[in-house]
């Protein structure tokens, strides 16, 4: 019996900025080697990227999060910096509230870590690493910052498995560090220390390997020049690099390579997480497990619509009034907002959403059965809130995302003849009769809570 | 059950006006309305008052009624604040017509009023979607003019209606503004401008939407008892329909028709014993365009689906065969929420008895009005009938 990973999801955003449009800006770029990378669109960080990947992970390995028995989510950028994000991660998925959780977070190589101890550990674990890192404008770990999540399921019988590992840590500080209370990305930039910061430890990790041969290396990628500065055989770490399109993924990093791995077959991959500090977790994964993933992103934004992505260039939430659901309302709600659990009427088999108060059909008063509607579903009416026409609660995503599309979207329901409907958000509009899918956003922030619902991107 | 009468209605002029107030406003459209009654009244001789508003901005949102009723002079006059959006004063005027056919009162008086324009953009967004569900429309993004959108998306879908069609209620609406000195947005426009207006939220786009208005409006219901003391030349309440609905679009059944205001008119017909070829001219809910094309289908002007066509034909403008909206309607006349559903009661009221100035129809027998609350969650229709001239077209 091989315990390892039995599949894997991998997630980026549409979006893409270019490194010319940086130099265009900026007269330079300072992110070598990275020649596009994703950007979180304005409803997107890292615990939708981290949904959307564990979504693909479950479903290439054929399971759904009822059957999960451990969660772990590793991410160096978690929307809230105290609160346990498994949680929210785990009521998207319907995870089982007594399975065993843990946060990893703090260091770039949290999600190998995350998914080594996973294999460590007994039943079927799901490993959600995302990561969208941000710095100063001009700073160079800012033009890296790349954004992206991948997603492991891990249990028995797998077709990927760890054959070897060894770790490595040694003090290095200032390479690489986030201050208390802050967003930013920093360093100090001392060029030669910086280097061996990231290489010693890397070679002396993998040094520690019996066999470190491999077909592909997944290696950490603060940027896409790093990388080729350790001892590592180069072809190996190319075949399978994602920084150059997505930037710096930061704890996503070697899990988005090691899914790049899997999907190019490589029977044989090292996988090498680096964590400034500085720390590093080395090992080899023999064999392959299915892969559901797509990491192309087709929006192209130029700086300053970057700049509107991030939120650097727009005001603050208006003055005027909110639409006020009370944190316990919504709370009720998360099964619909999360999974849009629907209710079905015992009596006359109608489907009722939110699933509560008198049957939309026979109008009794039932107990609804719990059905999940599915995620893909046809428009009936839409409409788009043009730029500057959204309500105040959506005024800042608006600003940072332009025009949206509203629209009642209508889901079937596997094995019922019934049909819900819902008012979605759509990413850039809708028209009626289009087929969307229901993706995990954040749908607003009120009080410093923010709130996660799904709305729609056209298929 | 008694018969219940208009004796009087009036309204203050709407639009936008930075030196009144709620209160103002309020006073101004009761001295209008006491002015209108042919042999005139005390006020004292009010027995109970019904005030519509939504307390846009947050004014005096707890106690509203007094807060009107005490100021214009009305003291210790029980006064019931009524709150269904944009039906506010529609349901006001329904629940004074239910006092005195009912004998709890002989005089009442309702109305409403609103001030809207005092307020940043932002939170005019914020209080025009107050009115939606809540919970999950508005937690789409959606605005109140994005949720009649969708409905505008499923009527052309379904229909075909066309967007120049919607263009139409503009047009029509705007030319009867024209001529009415108290409407907030008293020009005409072309088809050409209406066409050709910046979106709002598309299909609909600038001129499809009315505006957003401040103003009041009262009207003084009596009892067959007593109409005599006021006026000569009454007009019967025939008919009263009210009904409500799912307030979230997405809840319903249709996205292209307002099930409430076909329930509504049912009611209202029945009770008049009239159907809607009787009617000599309408008031409808127009806040956007789509809405006056789908009452048109819901009150039953026109065959489901064929609004498009109807308003296209002419046939709902002021010398076609069923004028409707001959105050300019919301679109022109303006939409002050609470005062809507009165300022349309203030319109048939005129018309019945021939004080509707450069609009004035050629002596109405009988007249409707419309009133709809957010997208459809409430809606209320009142009949109104001159009784000698009714009578005169049974004999004819």
């Amino acid at each position: 019996m091989s315990r390892g990973i039995l599949a894997v999801g991998a997630y980026t955003p549409e979006n893409r900025v270019t490194a010319e449009a940086f130099e265009e800006a900026w007269g330079r770029f300072d992110a070598p080697g990275v020649e596009t990378k994703a950007v979180p669109d304005a409803d997107e960080d890292a615990l939708t990227m981290g949904v959307q990947a564990a979504r693909r992970a479950l479903s290439a390995g054929d399971a759904d999060g009822g059957a999960v028995d451990r969660l772990a989510v590793a991410t160096t950028t978690p929307p809230l910096e105290e609160e346990d994000l498994t949680a929210r991660v785990g009521s998207y998925l319907n995870v089982p509230a007594d399975a065993v959780r843990r946060i990893y977070a703090g260091s770039t190589r949290a999600g190998a870590d995350a998914l080594l101890e996973a294999i460590d550990g007994d039943g079927t674990a799901l490993v959600v690493v995302a990561d969208c890192p941000e710095g100063e404008p001009d700073d160079s770990r800012e033009h890296a910052a790349g954004a992206g999540a991948a997603a492991f399921l891990v249990g028995d019988d797998a077709p990927a498995v760890v054959t070897d590992r060894a770790a490595h840590a040694d003090v290095r500080p200032g390479t690489r560090f986030r201050q208390h209370g802050s967003e930013n990305v920093e360093g100090l930039d001392i060029g030669t220390y910086d280097r061996a910061a990231f290489t010693e430890p890397i070679e002396a990790a993998v040094g520690s390997l019996e066999d470190a041969d491999a077909e592909a290396i997944a290696l950490q990628a603060p940027n896409g020049k790093l990388p080729y500065r350790t001892s590592l055989d180069t072809e190996a770490i190319a075949a399978v690099e994602t920084v150059s399109s997505l930037g710096d993924t930061a704890a996503a990093s070697v899990p988005l390579s090691l899914a790049e791995s899997f999907r190019a077959g490589h029977d044989r991959t090292l996988a090498v997480a680096w964590g400034s500090g500085a720390g590093v977790t080395a090992f080899v994964v023999e064999g392959t497990a299915p892969v559901e993933a797509s990491l192309d992103g087709d929006q192209e934004l130029d700086y300053p619509a970057y700049l509107r992505r991030r939120g650097d260039i727009v005001g603050e939430k208006p003055d005027g009034g909110a639409a006020h659901v009370p944190v316990p309302t919504w709370r009720r709600s998360l099964p619909q907002r999360h999974r849009h659990e629907a209710g079905l009427c015992p009596e006359c088999a109608a489907v009722a959403f939110p699933p509560e108060g008198a049957c939309p059909d026979c109008l009794s008063l039932v107990e609804f059965e719990t059905v999940e509607p599915q995620l893909e579903g046809v428009v009936d009416a839409a409409t788009t809130i043009g730029q500057g026409g959204a309500p105040p609660e959506f005024a800042e995503q608006q600003a940072r995302q332009g025009a949206f599309g509203v629209a009642i979207v209508r889901f079937g329901i596997d094995d019922e003849d019934g049909e819900v409907s819902l008012p979605m958000q759509v990413a850039g509009g809708a028209s009626v009769g289009d087929r969307i899918r229901a993706v995990p956003r954040r749908v607003y922030v009120e009080e410093g809570v923010p709130r996660y619902g799904l709305k729609a991107v056209t298929l | 059950m008694r018969d219940a009468y208009v004796v009087g209605a009036g309204q203050s002029k709407y639009g936008s006006f930075p030196d009144e107030s709620y209160r103002s406003l309020f006073q101004t459209a009761v001295e209008n309305t006491v002015d209108s009654v042919d042999h005139g009244i005390d006020t004292a001789e009010i027995d109970e008052a019904y005030v519509g508003t939504l307390g846009v901005g947050g004014r005096q949102l707890g106690l509203p009624g007094p807060a009107v009723t005490e100021h214009v002079g009305l003291h210790g006059v029980p006064v019931t604040r009524v709150e269904n959006a944009c039906a506010a004063s529609g349901y006001a005027v329904r629940q004074a017509v239910m006092a005195v056919r009912s004998g709890m009162a002989d005089v009442a008086l309702a109305g409403g009023v609103e001030v809207m324009t005092d307020l940043s953009g932002d939170a005019v967004r914020y209080w025009l979607g107050v009115s939606g569900e809540t919970e999950w429309e508005r937690m789409s993004g959606t605005t109140f003019a994005g949720v009649y959108a969708q409905m505008a998306s499923a009527h052309m879908r379904e229909h075909g209606t066309t967007k120049e069609q919607l263009s139409h209620v503009a047009v029509k609406n705007h030319a009867n503004g024209s001529k009415n000195p108290k409407a907030h947005l008293g020009f005409s426009c072309t088809l050409e401008d209406a066409v050709n207006a910046p979106d709002v939220a598309e299909p609909l786009n600038l001129y499809h939407c009315c505006p957003t208005t401040d103003g009041a409006a009262t009207a003084l219901i009596v009892s067959e008892d007593v109409v005599d003391e006021y006026t000569d030349d009454p007009v019967r309440v025939a008919g009263v329909g009210a009904a409500s609905d799912r307030v979230g679009l997405f809840q319903r059944d249709t996205y292209n028709s307002v099930p409430a205001s076909e329930k509504a008119a049912e009611s209202a017909y029945e009770e008049a014993d009239i159907g809607p070829d009787d009617l000599d001219f309408a008031e409808v809910h127009d806040c956007f365009a789509i809405a006056e094309l789908m009452a048109y289908e819901d009150l039953g002007f026109c065959e489901r689906g064929e609004a498009g066509p109807y308003v296209e034909s002419g046939a709902t403008r002021i010398d076609g065969e069923l004028p409707v909206n001959t105050s300019g309607g919301l679109k022109s006349k303006g939409h002050p929420i609470g005062a809507t559903g009165a300022g349309q009661v203030v319109e048939v009221f005129d018309q019945l008895t021939g004080r509707a100035g450069e609009r004035q129809l050629d002596e109405p027998a009988l007249g409707l009005a419309h009133n709809v609350g957010g997208s459809g969650g409430a809606a209320v229709v009142h009949v109104f009938e001159r009784e000698d001239r009714a009578s005169e077209e049974v004999d004819a």
